[in-house]
């Protein structure tokens, strides 16, 4: 009897606790998307909203600067997540060794780009890559190239230099949740197929991967959705440039509502747009990432 | 138990302190000082802009002395991007009492927030005030900005480097842009500069070739976009692409980078608004080497004269508490006071498009940086030539559609093709 008085008192107590995140998540959340999906259904300049159905989203297909843009996020997607998640893994399984010494200096100097201004390093990043700056400077005398390359009025290199920044950023983020993983690895299964003569890279593909699998997962999934939002990197680095090369969807919308004259029923559609990419993309991963998890 | 009420305590003082914070940054950005007003201004550059808010400041104080301004600096960029968020709240709060605005970003706040602006039509003579800087900020008829710089644009030239090449000066004098050409590929050739340089994510210069031919992205009504089949636009891209590949322009990447060019001496001179003298006064080592001639107007093009302007904006007063100070301090001084003006151009430099002052003593005045030519009163000339033109409300958009267009076209692209693209999706977007 006293058992399930203390049960739906403790019962109680917990509904309490949860309700009030659940709210703030509603009001915080939930409710300002349905206001944005309502709000993608009319169109007009400012606060002069009035209804217009499915017209933004019909003006999605035919907009050149949207598919420019989605052509440049989904560009910087497919080179930077599988760079910055082998990479982590990379990183990850090295700071794993039980033998190696500083550790701890070496994560930290690997988690640390996590951690800086946005803003700090974007300028940093700027006078490094400059048409007279330090990076010009050793391929100028290393005699690799013989004149400075524009990093920032070249497409191409403007793109290098986003996903560089972003895998810079990122990677050691990412790192860790490789790091606890690999922690949670029986060492036992490394020596058994030591003494079964499987070398480091076969221990490597056979062993570590598998289990890390859910982690893997968790992280392209989580990259991508990051990386189809991408509008820091842009936006302070080439402020979208040059002309449209490094254009990004987040960019767009910033552009629409804020930029040009504040059209936010189609700055709505377009945020949308990225919803149903970021569905597309994490649907797909999960199929391909395995049904266990 | 212990635990439990310990974290009760710590979210329940978590959530007074977020609330405590919140209520202590409500209301209105203008304060009220026991004795007066204070006013707030929204402006960019300390050297120009508000240096001269600071003097006018001090005119306005002779006879009310409880007056005083406090000028927030903050880059066009931004505070435009803080307007339009805070218009589009529909609230006032966080908005100054005066801001300043580029004259070709105007027409966007006019015509969809025009209800947060004040006309000044009682407090402002029209007739005193350069037509093109006028007709930018009016609407229906009634006058909304007070027109302060003069972005009156000219050609900066390294008198020795020009000479240097077998060239003079007045060679550089009304001429077309392809004679400009012709000129540069000399200077080039004998001294390995360009003349000037360009941003090539900014199409300021294209810009400005086209307002000096009265034409714009768009059509008379700031609302057509006027793309394809515009001459002035396809002679602009075809010139700056000339001037590029011969070697006679360069590029720059961001305002540190072009001032270093014609600072250093690299690039032999630049094209902007007037407003850039006192960064070409910073060099001392080029006192009296320096020459400004007339801008080369567009071969073919019938209206183009030797005269355009670049950037230059206006003062608006917003309808928030505090209108009535505001107005009486923009009317009394950038509207009436022909001493204020003079000791503008004087001490900041900066040409206002105050026609009466410009007849004065100062407008007149020669400068030893510039080889004692009367700079001043040539631009204040090539001023009153500058063709009107309908900025519209779509020019950032504009011209986010034409940057890459010209950089293809720079890169090789076919242009009738580029400007007919464009002009598609200008027309679709901008609907």
């Amino acid at each position: 009897m006293r058992n399930r008085l203390l049960l739906k008192k403790g019962a109680l107590t917990g509904w309490c606790f949860i309700a009030i995140p659940t709210l703030l998540i509603f009001f915080f959340s939930f409710y300002p998307m349905v206001q944005a999906f309502m709000m993608s259904l009319q169109s007009g300049t400012g606060i002069g909203l009035s209804f217009s159905g499915l017209a933004n989203y019909r003006r999605l297909f035919s907009d050149q600067t949207f598919l420019a843009a989605t052509k440049n996020t989904l560009t910087f997607l497919c080179f930077q997540v599988p760079i910055m998640v082998i990479l982590a893994m990379f990183f990850s399984v090295l700071l794993n060794n039980r033998a190696l010494k500083l550790k701890g200096v070496f994560r930290t100097i690997i988690f640390l780009p996590a951690v800086t201004s946005l803003v700090a390093y974007s300028m940093v990043f700027k006078s490094l890559f400059a048409n007279n700056g330090v990076i010009n400077g050793i391929l100028l005398r290393l005699s690799l190239v013989s004149e400075p390359i524009a990093f920032f009025s070249s497409p191409f290199w403007a793109k290098v230099i986003i996903v560089l920044a972003i895998t810079w950023r990122w990677t050691g983020y990412n790192m860790i949740f490789f790091l606890s993983a690999l922690q949670n690895v029986d060492p036992s299964i490394y020596e058994a197929a030591r003494i079964d003569g499987a070398s480091p890279l076969k221990q490597f593909f056979n062993i570590t991967i598998p289990m890390l699998k859910p982690v893997i997962l968790f992280s392209a999934v989580t990259s991508t959705i990051g990386t189809l939002q991408l509008f820091d990197e842009p936006m302070n680095l080439t402020q979208g440039g040059p002309g449209n090369a490094t254009f990004t969807i987040s960019q767009y919308i910033y552009n629409l509502s804020f930029r040009y004259t504040p059209d936010f029923g189609y700055a709505s559609a377009v945020s949308y747009a990225i919803v149903v990419m970021v569905i597309f993309f994490s649907f797909i991963q999960f199929k391909v990432g395995g049904d266990d998890t | 138990m212990k635990k439990v009420s310990l974290f009760l305590v710590i979210f329940v003082l978590g959530v007074l302190a977020g609330c405590g914070s919140e209520s202590s940054t409500s209301g209105s950005d203008a304060k009220e000082t026991s004795e007066g007003q204070e006013i707030t201004i929204w402006a960019w550059d300390p050297k120009f802009n508000i240096a001269a808010f600071d003097l006018a400041e001090s005119y306005y104080q002779e006879d009310h002395p409880d007056f005083s301004i406090n000028v927030t600096e903050i880059s066009q960029q931004d505070s435009v991007q803080k307007m339009n968020t805070i218009f589009s709240s529909g609230g006032t709060q966080g908005l100054p009492n005066i801001v300043l605005i580029e004259d070709f970003r105007i027409r966007n706040f006019l015509e969809v927030f025009p209800e947060y602006f004040v006309p000044l039509t009682d407090y402002i003579n029209v007739e005193d005030f350069m037509d093109y800087k006028i007709e930018v900020s009016s609407v229906d008829g009634e006058q909304y900005g007070m027109p302060f710089d003069s972005g009156v644009a000219g050609v900066y030239l390294r008198k020795s480097i020009i000479e240097e090449s077998g060239l003079a000066i007045t060679d550089f004098h009304d001429i077309s842009w392809q004679t400009f050409n012709t000129l540069g590929m000399q200077v080039k050739e004998a001294t390995g500069k360009p003349l000037f340089s360009i941003d090539m994510n900014d199409l300021a210069h294209l810009r400005m070739m086209m307002h000096s031919s009265g034409y714009w992205y768009t059509t008379e009504d700031g609302e057509t976009p006027f793309i394809d089949g515009n001459p002035s636009l396809k002679q602009g891209f075809e010139d700056l692409k000339m001037m590029l590949d011969s070697g006679v322009i360069t590029t720059h990447n961001g305002w540190d980078q072009l001032l270093a060019g014609f600072n250093s001496g690299d690039v032999a001179g630049v094209l902007q608004g007037n407003w850039i003298t006192p960064s070409v006064k910073s060099e001392d080592s080029h006192s009296g080497d320096w020459v400004v001639v007339p801008v080369p107007k567009q071969e073919n093009i019938d209206t183009s004269v030797h005269a355009t302007n670049l950037g230059g904006s206006s003062i608006y007063v917003l309808d928030i508490d505090g209108k009535e100070e505001a107005l009486h301090y923009i009317s009394e001084v950038f509207g009436k006071n022909i001493a204020f003006y003079e000791e503008l151009v004087q001490t900041v430099g900066a040409i206002g498009s105050y026609i009466p002052a410009a007849e004065g003593e100062a407008y007149k005045a020669t400068d030893p940086f510039f080889d004692n030519q009367p700079i001043y009163q040539d631009f204040v000339t090539w001023a009153t030539e500058i063709p009107s033109v309908n900025f519209g409300k779509n020019t950032y958009a504009l011209e986010d559609i034409m940057n890459p267009v010209f950089l293809d076209y720079v890169n090789g692209a076919d242009l009738a093709e580029g400007l007919k693209n464009a002009q598609a999706i200008a027309e679709n977007q901008l609907n």
